[in-house]
């Protein structure tokens, strides 16, 4: 009796895990798509083209590095959701070209260079997106307002926490940053009407509190930013997936979010004249790009350590250089560089601490 | 209460493969018409044959002797005619010869009442030359002569029956547990004779069956029995040990580690005065149609395994022997079952889930679960680059081969195949380098 001829043979193990690079990296983008499906939603289909053009350019950057290189890695994904990622990260109205350059930054410059997938020391699509900040800083600064709330289309308007840096010198003592907003005239939705005296009828007026305009807004996403950073609720939804696949370990997530609240919780109430323990946590967490790169940039495999303990600590070290940037620096967001500089300690958290990317040093 | 035992690092949990559910008693496999014996079932040199073609052999007539250090005795498992002595391919690599026997005559073992022969008046020599006529060698690759393990003048600290199955699918040793209770206790006894241990306990894995119906307490007061997690590689010596001693085991710790199968064969030889004929074999796979325990011949094909098991169910892309994770593939039914053969796999694409190879990302999914502690992904760099010394200096050595790193692998880089041609090739060496 003879088997059928395509039998394998070979070494084992016979068995594989459920998980792959390429379900990892499928199931990622699958989990943006959503997120995406909202920025259209609130920006019209103009907002599709900075997406587009960096995926195009991505796609194109892989696959004309892998023709020099020969060898074609379209397939694994990763340029695709690099592209994607960069797409997702620019303002609504951007013009094309700077998606597209950025993407070609990130997959040529600062993947391909370091010899393609698994040997970049730094994160593709944020080092794209922090690309297009340093060059195009103004037209990385111009943001529109989604059209249900401002009732057109194409209402330029900054995002919350751009306003509220703009104001918070001038800001009277005891102030918070959801009462800037309000102060400044900040339109808010029907929605975070309806639902905020809902909660504050059902719930917080028994516990003698109030829950303020804004937050409802923030958390479901009826606020100027990028494509893929406004809607906090569908990236936490996005995130139940990620972590239940095991695409997504929590110990990243959990340290950043954790960090940045406990730092936040701690000092952020300083800028405004208040005391310690005063900053409000949720308007850091559901504001800038924070979320996004939590869930989606920051656990790359590829540039985050391999240990739980390495990853506690790049964690903790994300969450609290965002503090720092965006209190201390020259830009409103900071998420994306503080990721970025923690990138670099990256090799001292590694299980065996001294290789180089390649994992050998050369002799 | 219990404690239920586990390793420190590593390791995988098991939540695949065959679901067994209590089987009930292990049937016999059905008699071979051929059976094809091969005279290389042991780690040591081919048994010389002893038979000529055309003659008739008795059921467990010898029909191989033992040839050097760690060779061992070949029996006919079954009554017949001799009908070639030929050379042919082991599916775990290398030649053998093999006698091929097709049934004829009467059985001078099968259906009779087995013999009981009162081994306790036997001296500790005697024991250990019987064991070494009859063949009793251990039931996993690469199958040490029973003997040249429990011979050596030695201290044994612990004897452990290590019933602990935690590859994926198997599940006869499990059923031994069940079955042969108070057969394994007296194989238990006979081995205590001989190397006489300060302590001896059953590894018995939780979340199987309940397997131990009897309490090992009424019958043997001095032997314990502890619980372990059912975790990938429990039943590996290091890990083992560790769940024991509760952190790596000192040097001196002298150690002897039987499995059940092994256990029972010394028990049939010692009390039944039988040769290994036979053993018990884990038939499995998503590709099988109805997944069962046998207990067959030396010597039968394990094509007629499957087809006893229902025949394959959908297409097989890999036929395994052994577990999934040591185990070792195989592309031909007529493969004979021999006395190292544990279980036979048949599986599916769907439950292999093998991808094109894809770059290292550099998750660290195979250090951070390396039992021993290794990088397996900077041995693998050091091996292709040709820095063997320096992989040796990475302890290499200490490579079981578990190939955790290489199931868990998301890019599917071929660990596993590195570190196991580079350990055979230090292994075949006459005097090698490993400690």
């Amino acid at each position: 009796m003879k088997a059928s001829r395509d039998l394998v043979m070979g070494p084992p193990p016979y068995v594989f895990s459920r998980q792959s690079t390429g379900t990892w990296i499928w199931g990622m983008v699958m989990a943006l798509v959503p997120v995406f499906a909202w920025g259209l939603f609130c920006f019209g289909p103009g907002a599709a083209l900075p997406v587009a053009s960096a995926l195009f350019a991505a796609l194109a950057g892989e696959a004309a590095g892998g023709l020099f290189l020969g060898k074609f890695t379209l397939w694994d994904g990763s340029a695709f959701l690099t592209g994607f990622l960069i797409g997702l990260s620019m303002p609504p109205a951007v013009p094309f070209y700077i998606p597209a350059v950025s993407a070609l930054f990130a997959v040529v410059i600062i993947k391909g260079i370091f010899g393609g997938i698994g040997s970049n020391w730094m994160n593709p699509a944020l080092g794209g997106v922090a690309f297009a900040l340093l060059n195009w800083p103004r037209q990385m600064g111009e943001w529109v307002v989604p059209r249900h709330l401002a009732g057109v289309t194409g209402v330029s308007g900054a995002t919350p926490l751009a306003f509220v840096r703009d104001r918070i010198a001038a800001a009277p003592a005891g102030s918070d940053p959801l009462g800037l907003l309000a102060a400044a005239g900040m339109k808010f939705s029907d929605l975070d009407r309806l639902i905020r005296e809902f909660l504050n009828n059902a719930l917080f007026s028994r516990i003698g509190s109030d829950l303020p305009s804004g937050y409802i807004d923030l958390l479901l996403g009826n606020r100027s930013g990028s494509l893929g950073e406004i809607s906090g609720i569908l990236i936490l939804a996005a995130s139940i997936f990620l972590l239940s696949r095991r695409i997504v370990r929590w110990e990243i997530p959990a340290s950043i979010m954790l960090s940045n609240a406990l730092i936040v919780f701690a000092f952020g109430g300083l800028p405004y004249g208040n005391g310690f323990f005063t900053g409000d946590v949720l308007f850091a967490i559901l504001n800038g790009s924070f979320l996004l790169v939590t869930f989606f940039m920051a656990p790359d495999p590829v540039t985050s350590p391999s240990t739980r303990t390495g990853m506690l600590i790049y964690g903790t070290g994300i969450g609290s250089l965002t503090f720092l940037i965006r209190t201390f620096g020259s830009m409103s967001e900071g998420t994306a560089f503080a990721v970025l500089l923690t990138n670099c300690i990256v090799p001292l958290l590694a299980a065996s601490p001294g290789r180089s990317a390649q994992g050998l040093e050369r002799k | 209460m219990k404690s239920i035992r586990t390793f420190r690092r590593g390791g995988i949990a098991v939540a695949f493969g065959t679901t067994w559910h209590d089987l009930g008693p292990v049937p016999n496999a059905f008699l071979p018409t051929e059976a094809t014996v091969l005279l290389r079932q042991h780690q040591g040199q081919a048994a010389r044959c002893v038979v000529h073609k055309g003659e008739f052999v008795r059921e467990g007539a010898i029909i191989g002797r033992a040839r050097g250090p760690s060779s061992s005795n070949v029996h006919a498992p079954i009554p017949g005619i001799v009908k070639d002595i030929r050379v042919m391919a082991m599916s775990e690599g290398g030649e053998s010869e093999a006698v091929v026997i097709a049934l004829e005559g009467s059985f001078d073992r099968l259906g009779r009442r087995p013999e009981r022969y009162l081994w306790k008046t036997m001296s500790r020599h005697d024991i250990m030359h019987s064991l070494d006529e009859r063949g009793v060698v251990e039931t996993e690759a690469p199958g040490k002569p029973i003997n040249t393990i429990i011979s050596e003048p030695r201290r044994i600290d612990l004897l452990i029956l290590n019933a602990v199955e935690s590859e994926p699918y198997l599940y006869a040793e499990s059923s031994l547990l069940r079955d042969k209770w108070a057969e394994l206790l007296d194989g238990l006894a006979i081995l205590r004779k001989v190397v006489a241990p300060e302590r001896t306990l059953i590894a018995v894995e939780t979340g199987k069956a309940p397997l131990l119906k009897a309490s090992p307490a009424a019958d043997e007061p001095q032997i314990e029995v502890m619980e372990f997690r059912r975790r990938y590689p429990q039943d590996l010596r290091n890990q083992l040990l560790e769940a024991i001693v509760g952190h790596r085991p000192k040097t001196d710790l002298e150690v002897l580690i039987v499995r059940p199968s092994t256990a029972f064969a010394v028990f049939e030889a010692i009390v039944h005065v039988k040769p290994m004929l036979e053993r018990y074999i884990t038939v499995a796979g998503a590709a099988v149609k109805r997944p069962s325990v046998l207990k067959a011949r030396i010597g039968t094909s394990i094509g007629d395994l499957i087809e006893e098991c229902g025949g394959f169910l959908g297409r097989p892309s890999r036929l395994i022997i052994g577990g999934p994770f040591r185990g070792h593939a195989v592309h031909d039914l007529d493969v004979p079952v021999t006395k190292t053969t544990a279980a036979i796999l048949a599986l599916t694409d769907s439950e292999i889930r093998q991808q094109a190879r894809c770059s290292c990302i550099r998750c660290g999914r195979c250090s951070v679960s390396c039992p021993e502690h290794l990088d397996p992904d900077l041995l693998f760099r050091l091996l292709t680059h040709g820095r063997e010394a320096e992989a040796l200096q990475n302890r290499l050595e200490s490579c079981t081969l578990c190939s955790i790193c290489g199931h868990l692998c998301p890019s599917r880089v071929p660990l596993v195949a590195a570190f196991s041609s580079r350990l055979g090739a230090m292994e075949r060496k006459p005097i090698g380098a490993r400690g």
